[in-house]
């Protein structure tokens, strides 16, 4: 059955976005990722206008976080201060990431800096994941553990600005959250990603923060980001489809919930493994896409208010 | 002395009018679309316009003695169909580094979202040179104006790329020979429409073709528009953008609530 999409104006299977947002919702929900990353490729390369996928994506992403974060919150699982100084930050990213989309947008580029941006970031973190997991599987079989306790004084202690954070029990410097939030605010402009696969690393290795608050307070940032988003891309190019978002959720609340299951019985470095593997994947298709000659060099646009 | 004039005026107009209408052939031609809107639903995946008509020959009341119809001689049918005629920007990728990207761009004045000419038999056989450059219907005729002075290669290049991204899309086609006519009398052509057909008034030409003449012209209008929840979306997301970005995040977090409310409901 073919739907008709307002706003990305193309006409598409329905099946197959149901298909699609199960699919990244079956992923996301065996590894515990946002799944905005795979998503947006997987809209573009089914022929969704490049800064549709993004805008529309952000919106989606914004739908697909926010029961978690009210399921951690009620659980005592966010750090409400911190998440606020993420959320500063991932506004004022969001807003100089859509301000580059909206210029990119005007002069043909955006399309070019989407796939560029992707084969860089899932290139670098696919990488990292990949190597990172077969360090630990070999250093499973060796039988080694991996050193525990707090992790040593480093140039994240000399910054300044400090401010106290009760519930994650820290005490750092505001900078850096405000630099993290602020960069996967632009991601999340850009890319159409919650920014979940930075901002987790970031806070567990970064920040130094408790594990069990992290993923709440990332989900706490995620929702109010890619809401801002989703207004910025709204008022700037008129590129958020709702009707695609929700077709993509319905899917992808199905998917994630047999994904969950799933994942229980699978290991922590084989689905890793495995994850890495889908990223760098996605990450070659769009690079070979970027170099191969297109089949046809023109193409053809309705001229938007701005030149 | 007035009044005589005028009456004397009239009578020799009539005289004038009958010689005339006798010693011309004057075919008349009826044409319709088997819809004059296009209405865009969510579930619109493209649709086919049936324009249709019928040619009426003349034959004179006095007894058929001027009746001219050149037996041998066929009609020919031309059909036009144009959408509103907007600028449009065209993008050229180029090697930079081992990437392709957009370079150049050239924006197009004024030129069809759409546009499908369908024809009864070749054009080059329907029509002779001259009104063949009159008409202007071919795709390769199509006006196409930059904003900008370009080379005459570029020109080319640019022009060529633009009609065949058009045609890729299903947005420009030619067809010809696709219309039958049935006993000299009934026509019948038939255009499809792609699902990203442009919104607005489109234009709808027949002109009919004798001995390599256009020898009559109808116009008829058609209106695409998007209706329902399409249309309230896409008007909501461009006359208020704002607005649609606010409610566009309500609904999402509404949803997405309602997917973790449901989940739990079920695991439990």
């Amino acid at each position: 059955m073919q739907i008709y999409l307002p706003i990305a104006e193309m006409s598409i299977n329905i099946f197959l976005l149901l298909l699609m947002g199960g699919g990244v919702g079956f992923l996301s929900g065996m590894f515990g990722v946002g799944g905005g990353f795979l998503m947006t490729p997987l809209l573009i390369f089914v022929g969704i206008p490049p800064a549709v996928a993004v805008a529309t994506e952000a919106n989606q992403i914004t739908a697909a976080s926010v029961s978690g974060a009210l399921a951690h919150g009620r659980r005592g699982g966010i750090d409400y201060k911190m998440g606020f100084v993420l959320i500063i930050g991932g506004a004022v990213g969001s807003y100089f990431g859509s301000m580059l989309f909206t210029i990119l947008k005007a002069t043909g580029q955006v399309d070019l800096m989407i796939s560029l941006a992707y084969v860089l970031f899932l290139g670098a973190i696919g990488g990292m994941m990949f190597v990172e997991s077969v360090r630990s599987i070999l250093r499973n079989r060796r039988g080694d553990n991996p050193p525990v306790g707090r992790r040593p004084r480093t140039w994240v202690d000399a910054l300044p600005l400090k401010m106290r954070f009760r519930a994650s029990k820290m005490y750092v410097s505001v900078l850096l959250p405000l630099a993290i939030g602020g960069l996967v605010g632009v991601l999340a402009a850009i890319m159409g990603v919650g920014g979940g696969f930075i901002m987790v690393p970031a806070m567990i290795y970064l920040l130094n923060m408790p594990i069990k608050v992290v993923i709440g307070t990332s989900l706490f940032q995620i929702t109010f980001v890619t809401a801002a988003v989703t207004f910025l891309h709204s008022v700037n190019t008129q590129t958020v489809d709702v009707m695609l978002a929700l077709i993509l959720l319905i899917g992808a609340v199905i998917g994630a919930q047999i994904g969950a299951r799933f994942g229980i019985k699978l290991k922590g470095e084989q689905l890793r493994i495995l994850l890495a593997i889908l990223v760098l994947a996605v990450c070659g298709k769009m690079a070979v896409d970027l170099v191969s000659m297109p089949d046809e060099i023109y193409s053809v646009s309705q001229t938007g208010k701005i030149h | 002395m007035r009044v005589l004039s005028h009456i004397t005026r009239l009578l020799i107009s009539c005289i004038c009018g009958l010689a005339f209408t006798q010693q011309v052939l004057a075919e008349r031609m009826v044409t319709d679309l088997s819809s004059h809107v296009i209405e865009i639903t969510s579930k619109f995946s493209g649709t086919e316009l049936l324009i249709f008509g019928a040619i009426e020959r003349a034959i004179t009341k006095s007894g058929g003695g001027q009746n001219i119809v050149v037996e041998g001689i066929d009609y020919d049918i031309i059909v036009v169909v144009q959408s509103e005629r907007n600028d449009m920007i065209i993008r050229r990728k180029e090697m930079i580094g081992p990437i392709w990207a957009n370079k150049g761009h050239k924006t197009l004045k004024s030129v069809q979202g759409y546009y499908a000419v369908t024809t009864t038999r070749p054009l080059d056989q329907i029509l002779s040179r001259e009104q063949s450059k009159l008409l202007g219907a071919a795709i390769d005729q199509i006006k196409i104006n930059f904003d900008e002075p370009v080379s005459e290669i570029e020109e080319r290049a640019y022009r060529e790329g633009f009609i065949r991204n058009m045609k890729a899309k299903k947005l420009y086609s030619q067809q010809e020979g696709t219309i039958s006519v049935l006993d000299d009398i009934l026509f019948r052509a038939i255009l499809a429409f792609p699902a990203n057909m442009p919104v607005g008034n489109y234009q709808v030409d027949v002109h009919l073709v004798r001995d390599g003449e256009v020898i009559l012209s109808e116009q008829s209008s058609l209106e695409v528009g998007k209706i329902g929840l399409e249309r309230i979306i896409y008007s909501f997301a461009h006359d208020h953008p704002a607005f649609y970005g606010i409610v566009a995040i309500i609904v999402a977090l509404f949803a997405g609530w309602l997917g973790g409310f449901l989940t739990n409901r079920m695991g439990k």
